[in-house]
């Protein structure tokens, strides 16, 4: 076991190794001014030119000054913005919270919806249910996810006035970042009326959640679907119905838990698919996060910001997919790894 | 095969008649192929059937609802856009953009991908290993997430980001590939054919991949949806196709601003990717359980 | 099996029809204004930029003026200034300052003293003198003042005791006291200047503000928002809110959306093809007003073949203008014959104004040498304004006529802040652009956009210099009287007229869309929007 921690940190430490390197390597290949792209300061004043130059090490060879940038990284200087002159550091920690908030809820109701219907198109096999369901999920996973939130808007928020269309909350509530969850920093702020602002951060919720659930619910469905069959085809059920147990029994006590183990990694990978359309769906809605922070970044070219958003993104995907896969090993030493079904 | 049988005969078909068996089986399937192949008759002669010039602006006729309401015309099927073109032309050019590149870049991006995967499937050891490594952590990160990290690299534009979709597709290609190679060069088939002195690459091209077809078409449909998923996303985003081009997500953005005096604007084009997905990810699904119903019989 | 499962979803779902009530039915936030605007400020300074949106987010929430112009007749009225006095010859201006105006007391800057004549020194000498210790802070560069040529206007300001200041001249100016009002002559505090010089961090102020206005400034970030909150020692005895928000939303269509919902309480610069929508909404209110601006097509006069008169009045014969209008301002404009609008005196109405022709335009171009597949640049803004809502629609507009002409277009646009960086180069061939003037007298539209002064400013677009439209507009400054400035002014409509530096397209009705909740919300006609007297029931 801890051989394969060994293997697993190693290769994690590796990758993020290459991705700084290649974010290092930008800093060169984008057009403009090393110096600049590195700090993010585009002034020209000569002093302060030679103090940024001893800084980043410039004049040393391209391995020192990786090294000097990799302690820069982990000491959370990521220099500044082009655009709007401030810490980069700061600037992705409070967006990227917002991206992962934003897909951690689509995740959990792509889960409360998929896996119940999955289970029952799964257990009414070549049925009309199951037919239903299936052609259902079909329109799901074929929907682009930007159209179904333009369209989610136009009835929503601008026929029914029901739902608000931008951001994550009003701006006339003020509420201190700590966390960067917004959720939870509302719990934990001391504002007077809080289930009015719980509410109010509710309401901003909703559209995007669904919008960008849409798409993962449909895969959860199906994936759960297939196994189910798989599962419920099995020998060993067959043998609990011959032992006599009957169909709730059955389901409850050997159905459930052997249908999902083996695919829930691969439902949580379902997290990265969920990242990337909650970057897109951010910028429909104006959520505050590294979605929209990014594609605003490459509309300005705005570099220092395309590297860091570039590096943060990736890592983050990096480091949990990673995770996951060494999940699984460590509870299920015999599989080699999570392999990608076709839904 | 239902037919009434004169003889006691036996019918032998051939496995991809087997899967094509299978897949006539699977109505809706079918109706999905047949919507595939109208997209594919609209991107071919849009030329001949689109009434105008998709790019032609007309300041008489501007934003004039589709046919089908009160204030719509004849002359303008689909209606007109902010500039007053012609948005039945400028759907069909869109398809023709949107699908027609999509198919290309699957094609490129299978030639690379299968190329490299067979290199990747007959070679051994460290080599193997480490691209296998490199390969899964790639393919966990979602394909339009790496286009638009290529996209913040190169800059945006067209071509810019066909480039970043094949490359985000050719991943898949190579990790299928190197699996099958992988596979069947265990088999006894193959074994016969270096019995026969034959070399590894006339092993790969002439015994494995023609085995390959299937999941090669398999894996095209599913690519084929990401394509278009992808390059429309990011015309979506003013990542990709700039306008005026006819680029269905491009125009869905360029629709946005007046997306409540004319909702058809985002709806049509919406609607015709919309329509263009379904299709092939029903013959993808068609396909891919008429592969499994013939390799469980 | 699957029956229990479908109770728990049936449940859930009705769980979640009870939640919905309570989700769905929103209620307005009674605490605060939030106006949706269309860009980020780039400062806190009017001084600094002309743009409209840095003028919005500062001039009239932060600071006060001497003088302020009445909203709805355009007089000169009392602001920090409770009376004046000019002298016989007109070269001395003497100012009564108001006392017990406080500077705001804010989490950066706690002011020990009131609002007196340093202060009013130190804002007009910022920009006035070029050894002052604020001058070259933040760029250093006055457009607006630059452009009038204010600065070599003033010989001296003089503190006469605490609360009277004067004012000496060079030359009498009819437009002074109207300079004066305008959104770029606030006052900073100097306090708060000293005490930024001491710790070698000036540039704050301009970022970080400090002034008497209604609102305190609080935060900014780029591209989301400003917050404000209420100046609780405001001097003027207006309704405040407790919060104000500018909600910083740069597409037209989304601030309407936002509107509709309720999430902006007031929007700027509506779309014109969404106004009739926002008329006929219930809860929505469109107020308008004829706007004191001009939308125009400039060519660079300094580069050749557009140096020659005739061909950029062959070009400007092969656009229709009033398709453009319609097509562009949806009918909410009147197509403009010279740079100033109806509603100022020096316009004329029996001017005539050049006609759609394409042979002849064709013909023209073809005699001055220039030959079918000729091509040309027309930059077009990437933002809109009152004064053209969409210059991309209309640069390809013109694209399509110029071509019926045998003249290719490069349609060409940056980021806002780089592409009136560029155009201040003078590499463009020509630029859709406009003018929105800062207050009614017409020397606001003359000198800022054909001046040769003007050009060092950057808001000559045209690079145009005329020695003899320069006289004919320094000479109409020298009377005080409507009918002879009239003569000089009209003169110099006919020389634009003639020499086409720039082809004035449209003058824009100013538009702002509120909810009906908001009371008190007046456009100001002259320059940027205002919140002092605006609340919500």
């Amino acid at each position: 076991m801890n051989k394969v921690l060994l293997r697993y940190t190693n290769l994690v430490v590796l990758t993020l190794l290459v991705l700084s390197f290649f974010s290092f390597m930008l800093a060169y290949l984008f057009p403009g001014d090393v110096l600049a792209n590195l700090s993010g300061v585009q002034q020209h004043d000569p002093a302060n030119l030679e103090q940024l130059k001893a800084r980043y090490q410039l004049d040393s060879n391209i391995f020192v000054q990786y090294w000097y940038y990799l302690m820069d990284l982990y000491r959370g200087d990521w220099g500044q913005s082009f655009s709007s002159g401030l810490p980069l550091y700061e600037e992705v920690a409070r967006t990227l919270p917002a991206s992962i908030e934003l897909s951690t809820y689509a995740l959990l109701v792509s889960f409360a919806v998929g896996l119940p219907l999955g289970f029952i198109a799964g257990l009414r096999h070549h049925r009309n249910t199951d037919y239903a369901l299936l052609s259902m999920s079909v329109l799901g996973y074929s929907i682009p996810v930007f159209w179904l939130a333009m369209i989610l808007i136009l009835t929503f928020a601008l026929q029914l006035g029901w739902f608000p269309l931008s951001g994550r909350i009003s701006l006339l509530y003020e509420i201190p970042r700590v966390s960067g969850f917004i959720l939870l920093d509302i719990v934990w702020s001391d504002v007077s009326n809080k289930s009015e602002v719980l509410l109010d951060a509710f309401r901003h919720l909703i559209l995007p959640t669904l919008s960008i659930a849409a798409f993962t619910t449909t895969v959860i469905l199906r994936i759960t679907r297939r196994s189910v069959i798989e599962t419920m085809n099995s020998d060993y059920i067959q043998a609990a119905y011959a032992r006599g147990l009957n169909a709730r029994q059955v389901l409850f006590r050997h159905g459930i838990r052997n249908a999902i183990m083996p695919i829930l990694p691969l439902l949580a990978m379902q997290f990265t698919t969920l990242l990337t359309n909650a970057m897109i769906v951010e910028v429909i809605f104006s959520w505050p996060g590294i979605g929209n922070w990014l594609i605003q970044a490459i509309y300005q070219r705005d570099f220092p910001a395309i590297r860091v958003g570039m590096l943060a993104v990736s890592a983050l995907v990096v480091i949990f997919t990673m995770t996951i896969d060494l999940g699984i090993r460590l509870i299920d030493p015999k599989k080699s790894k999570v392999e990608r079904v076709a839904i | 095969m239902s037919r009434f049988n004169l003889y006691q005969e036996e019918f032998h078909p051939s496995p991809l008649q087997h899967t094509w068996l299978e897949f006539r089986e699977n109505h809706i399937a079918v109706v999905g192929l047949l919507c595939f192949l109208f997209f594919v008759i609209v991107i071919v002669l849009c030329p001949i059937l689109a009434p105008y010039n998709p790019l032609t602006q007309n300041i008489d006729a501007i934003l004039i609802p589709p046919a089908w309401d009160d204030n719509g015309g004849i002359m303008n099927l689909f209606g007109t856009d902010a500039l007053g073109r012609d948005l039945l032309s400028r759907v069909m050019y869109g398809c023709r953009m949107t699908f027609g590149i999509s198919i290309l870049l699957v094609l490129v991006a299978m030639i690379i991908g299968v190329t490299l995967g067979a290199i990747a499937g007959m070679s051994k050891g460290v080599r193997s290993s480490v691209v296998n490594h490199t390969l899964d952590s790639v393919m966990a990160i979602p394909t339009l997430l790496i286009a638009i990290i290529i996209i913040a690299i190169v800059g945006t534009g067209l071509v810019n980001s066909m480039w970043a979709i094949v490359l985000a597709l050719t991943p898949q290609f190579i990790h299928h590939t190197r699996d099958f190679v992988k596979q069947e060069r265990k088999k006894e088939y193959v074994m016969a054919a270096k019995l026969d002195g034959a070399t590894p690459l006339q092993i790969v091209t002439r015994s494995i991949l023609p085995n390959m077809g299937e999941i090669l078409v398999v894996q095209g449909t599913l690519a084929l949806s990401i394509a278009i998923l992808d390059i429309s996303a990011l015309g979506f985003l003013n990542l990709g196709a700039q306008p005026p081009s006819p680029e269905l997500g491009t125009m869905l953005s360029e629709g946005i601003e007046v997306a409540y005096i004319a909702p058809w604007s985002i709806a049509l084009p919406g609607f015709a990717i919309f329509l263009m997905m379904i299709s092939i990810n029903l013959v993808g699904d068609g396909l891919r359980s008429a592969l499994r119903n013939r390799l469980l019989h | 099996m699957y029956a229990s499962v479908m109770r728990c979803s049936v449940m859930l779902m009705c769980f979640n029809l009870t939640a919905c009530d309570g989700l769905i039915t929103s209620k307005p936030n009674p605490s605060g204004i939030v106006y949706c605007s269309e860009g980020s400020p780039t400062g806190f300074n009017p001084q600094l930029d002309t743009s409209g949106t840095t003028v919005d987010a500062s001039s009239h929430q932060v600071y006060d003026r001497l003088l302020d112009f009445d909203p709805l007749s355009g007089n000169v009225l009392l602001g920090l200034a409770s009376s004046w006095e000019i002298s016989e010859d007109g070269l001395r201006y003497t100012f009564q300052l108001r006392k017990n105006v406080e500077f705001h007391h804010t989490a950066y800057f706690t002011p020990s003293r009131e609002f007196n004549a340093e202060d009013v020194i130190f804002s007009f000498d910022r920009w006035r003198l070029l050894d002052h210790p604020y001058h070259f802070v933040s760029g250093g560069a006055y457009p607006y003042v630059d452009s009038l040529s204010l600065d070599k206007l003033i010989v001296s300001i003089n503190r006469i005791n605490d609360y009277r200041v004067e004012f000496i001249l060079n030359k009498p100016q009819s437009s002074f006291l109207a300079n004066l009002a305008t959104d770029f002559a606030v006052i900073l505090s100097a306090e708060y200047g000293e005490k930024l010089l001491e710790s070698h961090q000036q540039e704050r102020i301009d970022n970080f503000p400090v002034g008497t206005g209604p609102y305190k400034f609080v935060s900014f970030r780029q591209d989301s928002y400003v917050r404000y909150v209420r100046n609780d020692n405001y001097w003027q005895p207006l309704r405040l809110t407790e919060k104000l928000i500018f909600d910083i939303t740069p597409s037209s269509s989304l601030r309407f959306a936002k509107l509709i919902t309720g999430e902006c309480d007031a929007i700027g610069l509506p779309a014109h093809s969404e106004l009739d929508i926002i008329r006929q909404s219930k809860g929505l209110v469109l107020d308008e007003k004829p706007g004191l601006n001009v939308g125009f097509w400039a060519f660079n006069t300094a580069k050749p073949p557009f140096d020659k008169a005739e061909v950029r009045r062959a070009l400007a014969m092969a656009v229709d203008k009033n398709a453009l209008i319609e097509a562009i301002y949806f009918d909410s404009a009147v197509p403009a014959k010279n740079i100033v609008p109806p509603t100022s005196w020096a316009f004329q109405a029996e001017q005539k104004g050049i006609s759609y022709n394409p042979s002849g335009a064709k013909k023209l171009l073809t005699d001055n040498g220039i030959k079918p597949g000729f091509t040309m640049e027309i930059w077009a803004m990437p933002v809109e304004r009152a004064y053209n809502p969409n210059a991309i629609k209309m640069a390809e507009l013109i694209q399509g006529y110029l071509q019926a002409v045998g003249v290719k277009v490069d349609i060409v646009s940056f980021e806002w802040s780089t592409f009136r960086e560029r155009l201040k180069q003078g590499i463009h061939d020509s630029v859709l652009i406009g003018w929105s003037a800062d207050n009614g007298d017409p020397d606001n539209f003359y000198r800022p956009l054909l001046s040769c002064g003007a050009i060092k400013s950057g808001t000559n677009r045209a690079f145009w210099c005329s020695p003899e439209y320069d006289v004919l507009i320094n000479q109409a400054l020298q009377f005080t009287s409507i009918e002879d400035r009239q003569y000089f002014y009209f003169k110099a409509n006919d020389l634009i007229a003639e020499q086409v530096p720039l082809l004035p397209i449209a003058h824009a009705s100013k538009y702002q869309a509120f909810r009906s909740e908001l009371k008190g919300f007046e456009i100001n006609a002259l320059g940027g929007v205002k919140f002092a007297g605006v609340v919500k029931d």
